[in-house]
């Protein structure tokens, strides 16, 4: 520990990252705005609200994904994710703006989503409104399908999220001051606890704001299918994000090729556990064979939706798999971040693939389908707005912690 | 912004936090391999060992008289009749399977990670896991009835033209388990290959010179085999890495793929998988507490290797926790009569008392883990991995007999009771596995010499090595 470099001006946020924040910001504003259009006009609210759910989740994934990555960091520590540490908290500090946005579903989204579908669309009842002669389903409707039922949930999931994100980055910020300390031990109080937290309220939230859309349907994997899911798009998203930043200081002397290539299998991990859990559920329900269960398939493996499954075989785990498989690949972060960026893209598919077919029997074309693009751009832009936004406001290394000048020091090592 | 641009004053470092270390200090390259050749080559056989050793030879003696028990009289002397045609073979088979997941494991996945702890428990976790996956072998052999005809299994040309039914998990397990199984010897074996090579330099008798000299395959240290070695090595800890996941989700499917309530879900792979951790992690401190006080390595099997064992159980034992929570909820919700069932069948059933002592064994108890003094406390950690152990095999009871002893009609409602030769066989392999490892422990080194010299300060290679080295 010969040299301590505690200069925070030396880690700060280039300007650059200004002028993309504010485009995110225009971007984000100007698909907002024909978004309301649609929220706002009744032929297409409902679609508006399919669309929405779709974008919703997948920015919360990202949010989330890389809260929990926060707290593996503090568990397990390592360079992989000092070096992406104030971007991983700046991303888990954008879940005030997820909890606002979920004030529209709670608002006025449920009954578009919940009420379930019409014969015309292959359709079921929802429990909202439940068929009579369905007792299971009415009984549901009755006890833990409710609307209160699920405000009330969604007020609990939100409010452990924002505790988590609140008490991680406060503790985070005072490793902006000195004196040099290590605070692992106060972290670990709070993050051990805090992945199994996130654990259980994510799963218990898909089950409610997913896997409810059709409520007969019920896989006990939907959870760990999530997670995985969020957890490769907050890496992906990380991954874009350093790219960026490394085309600057004090980013561009940080980041290491065995930074990178950590990264790139950790990318290569949840793409396999992703394939992994999706293929299980596949089998297990397949070989079953059992009314309730192989409906979530009959509806997505025909008419069409096929094409997407094999489209989410093929790009969101066969190509990306051969491609991480190489080491040189996964080292360059000019690479990869195009895989990345492809990734958080077949994000968006895989959730498309899981929400839509419960509305539109067959895959036609729709209109709404472009709406689906459109809703979570609008998203995406307020999203990464507010992300370079959390970004700015600290140095890009909690220079104060001990294990960031063991960092720095590693850095200055290899740099000589 | 000011607050940024502010530069700091000069500050006091703070020491990090105290943890134990992996490799006590004052060790010399010289050191560790004489401190591990001579518990093989120098050290007395003493009474205690003889002692441990008579008694599992004999209990593995009474697990070859039920086995011929058995072979004589047919799986009738076992506890299994319609509906329970699964009983303790099965039960058993999981139980060691899932413990020598850790093993691999350790071996592959935590080399991989670079977690260099790994170095001094890897050689005995894996000999740990070959054992359990012999024992764990045996069971569907002996429940095949006609064991002598078990290459029945394997898809190979024949005069009856017939085909194993590929469609049964039951065919998978046969290629999951004989890959586990072949790649973890070879792990093993390559592995052994420079230590086999510091006991053949080490012994000064002319027969084990010849035997572990000839296991070392010509073994001389050079650059270029040591360069081959760690080729093969990663190579292997790459194939190896799937199979921790593969082997107990095809385990998990020989349920899972049915129908019947309790079975039929689909969390069970991922959730087989983290018990499998969980229990193989639980063995390896029932092993490794005893070991290291015996043969007084604490040196190399440090408090911190505890500690890093039992938050590895901490954290899958949770995976199982969310498990049970999970699969308990979603029945709840879906609401099938025969799932719900189930669940009053499990608390409120002939079984209830054992699903009450899994909760306690496999979700209470464990917590108190959370507590660093208990987590680095041998005594503690040895009982609390022993409830684990006993824990995960009561999961497996329960998933095949509340399962299986009342599944869909009423009428075809039963119990299940095992025999003294179910109970001897299960005593069996334990005292197979346990004469395994006392056999292991006085023939080869238990602890791997030339991985735990890379983790002493004089092996650590720095920048200015690298650029020695290359200049």
């Amino acid at each position: 520990m010969t040299a301590v470099r505690t200069n925070t001006i030396e880690f700060r946020v280039p300007e650059a990252v200004n002028t993309i924040s504010q485009r995110s910001l225009g971007i984000g504003l100007l698909f907002g705005v024909a978004s309301l259009i649609f929220a706002l006009v009744p032929a297409t609210r409902e679609q508006f609200f399919h669309s929405y759910l779709i974008g919703f989740m997948l920015w919360l994934g990202v949010a989330l994904g890389s809260m929990a990555f926060v707290m593996i960091q503090h568990l397990t520590g390592g360079k992989w994710a000092m070096v992406i540490r104030r971007q991983l908290e700046a991303a888990m500090n954008t879940l005030p703006l997820m909890a606002v946005l979920f004030i529209p579903i709670l608002a006025a989204g449920i009954p578009y989503l919940y009420n379930g579908n019409h014969e015309a669309v292959g359709g079921f009842s929802g429990w909202l409104h439940p068929d009579p002669a369905d007792k299971h389903l009415v009984e549901m409707s009755k006890s833990y399908l409710t609307v209160s039922g699920y405000t009330g949930r969604a007020v609990i999931y939100f409010a452990i999220w924002l505790g988590l994100a609140f008490i991680l980055s406060r503790w985070s910020g005072e490793q902006d001051h000195p004196p040099v300390r290590n605070l692992s031990p106060r972290f670990r109080l709070i993050a051990a606890p805090g992945i199994i937290l996130y654990a259980f309220t994510i799963s218990f939230a898909v089950i409610d704001w997913v896997m409810s859309i059709d409520p007969h349907w019920y896989s006990t994997i939907f959870g760990f299918i999530f997670i995985v899911g969020e957890c490769l798009s907050a890496m992906c998203m990380m991954v874009i994000i350093e790219r960026i930043l490394s085309r600057y200081e004090p980013m561009a002397s940080l980041l290491k090729p065995k930074e990178v290539h950590d990264h790139g299998k950790l990318m290569l991990t949840f793409v396999l556990l992703w394939a992994y859990f999706g293929f299980s559920q596949l089998l297990i329900i397949w070989a079953g064979n059992l009314p309730m269960e192989i409906r979530f398939f009959t509806r997505r493996l025909y008419s069409g939706w096929q094409v997407i499954a094999l489209g989410l075989v093929i790009f969101h785990f066969a190509i990306p798999f051969l491609f991480l498989l190489s080491r040189p690949f996964k080292q360059n972060s000019r690479s990869l971040v195009r895989l990345a960026a492809w990734l958080l893209f077949m994000r968006f598919i895989d959730l498309f693939w899981y929400i839509e077919p419960n509305f539109h029997k067959a895959l036609t074309f729709h209109w709404g389908y472009l709406l689906d693009l459109v809703v979570p751009i609008a998203i995406g832009g307020l999203w990464l707005a507010l992300f370079f936004r959390n970004l700015r406001s600290r140095p890009l290394l909690p220079v104060y912690d001990l294990h960031a000048q063991e960092f720095l020091e590693y850095v200055g090592a290899a740099h000589d | 912004m000011a607050e940024s641009l502010r530069m700091a004053k000069p500050t006091e470092v703070e020491i990090g936090e105290q943890k134990a270390p992996v490799i006590a200090p004052g060790h010399t390259f010289a050191s560790i391999t004489d401190k591990i050749a001579s518990i093989v080559l120098r050290r007395p056989i003493t009474n205690g060992w003889l002692f441990g050793f008579a008694i599992c030879f004999l209990i593995l003696q009474w697990f070859l008289l039920a086995v011929c028990w058995l072979f004589y009289k047919g799986v009738g002397v076992w506890g299994v009749n319609i509906p329970v045609g699964w009983g303790f073979a099965i039960v058993n088979f999981v139980w060691w399977i899932g413990i020598g997941h850790a093993g691999t494991l350790i071996s592959a996945i935590l080399l991989l990670l670079r977690q260099s702890w790994r170095n001094s428990i890897n050689r005995f976790a894996e000999a740990m896991t070959l054992f359990a996956v012999a024992c764990a072998g045996m069971f569907p052999l002996l429940h095949l009835g006609r064991p002598w005809l078990f290459y029945w299994l394997f898809p190979y040309p024949n005069t009856m033209t017939y085909w194993p039914q590929f469609r049964s998990p039951l065919v998978w397990d046969v290629f999951a388990v004989s890959t586990y199984l072949t790649i973890s010897l070879v792990f093993w074996f390559i592995g052994l290959i420079p230590d086999l090579a510091s006991m053949r330099d080490q012994t000064t008798n002319k027969a084990l010179k010849f035997v572990y000299g000839s296991l070392a395959m010509g073994w001389r240290n050079s650059v270029r085999h040591w360069h081959r070695y760690e080729t093969a090595y990663l190579l292997l800890a790459g194939l190896a890495t799937p199979l921790v996941l593969s082997v107990h989700t095809v385990v998990s499917f020989d349920f899972s793929i049915g129908i019947v309530p309790g079975w039929h879900t689909t969390i069970f792979p991922p959730y087989f998988v983290a018990g499998a951790i969980y229990s193989g992690f639980a063995m390896v401190l029932v092993l490794a507490i005893p070991i290291r006080r015996f043969y007084d390595i604490k040196d190399f099997i440090t408090d911190r290797h505890l500690e890093n064992a039992a938050m590895v159980m901490l954290a899958t034992g949770w995976i199982v926790a969310y498990g049970y929570a999970i699969e308990a909820f979603v029945n709840w919700y879906g609401g099938d009569p025969y799932e719900t069932f189930l669940r009053w069948n499990r608390l409120h059933g002939p079984y209830a008392l054992s699903y009450y002592l899994l909760l306690l064994t496999n979700i209470v108890v464990p917590q108190i883990l959370w507590v660093k003094r208990i987590r680095t406390n041998s005594i503690w950690l040895f009982f609390v991995s022993l409830d684990v152990l006993v824990g995960m095999w009561l999961e497996r009871f329960i998933i095949v007999v509340v399962s299986l002893t009342r599944d869909f009609v009423p009428s075809s409602f039963g119990q299940y009771y095992p025999t003294w030769n179910d109970w001897s066989i299960l005593a069996g392999t334990l005292g197979f596995f346990a004469a395994c490892m006392f056999l292991f422990l006085r023939l080869l080194p238990a602890v791997s010499i030339s991985e735990l010299k890379t983790l002493i300060p004089q092996a650590e290679v720095t920048v200015k090595h690298e650029e020695e080295v290359h200049s």
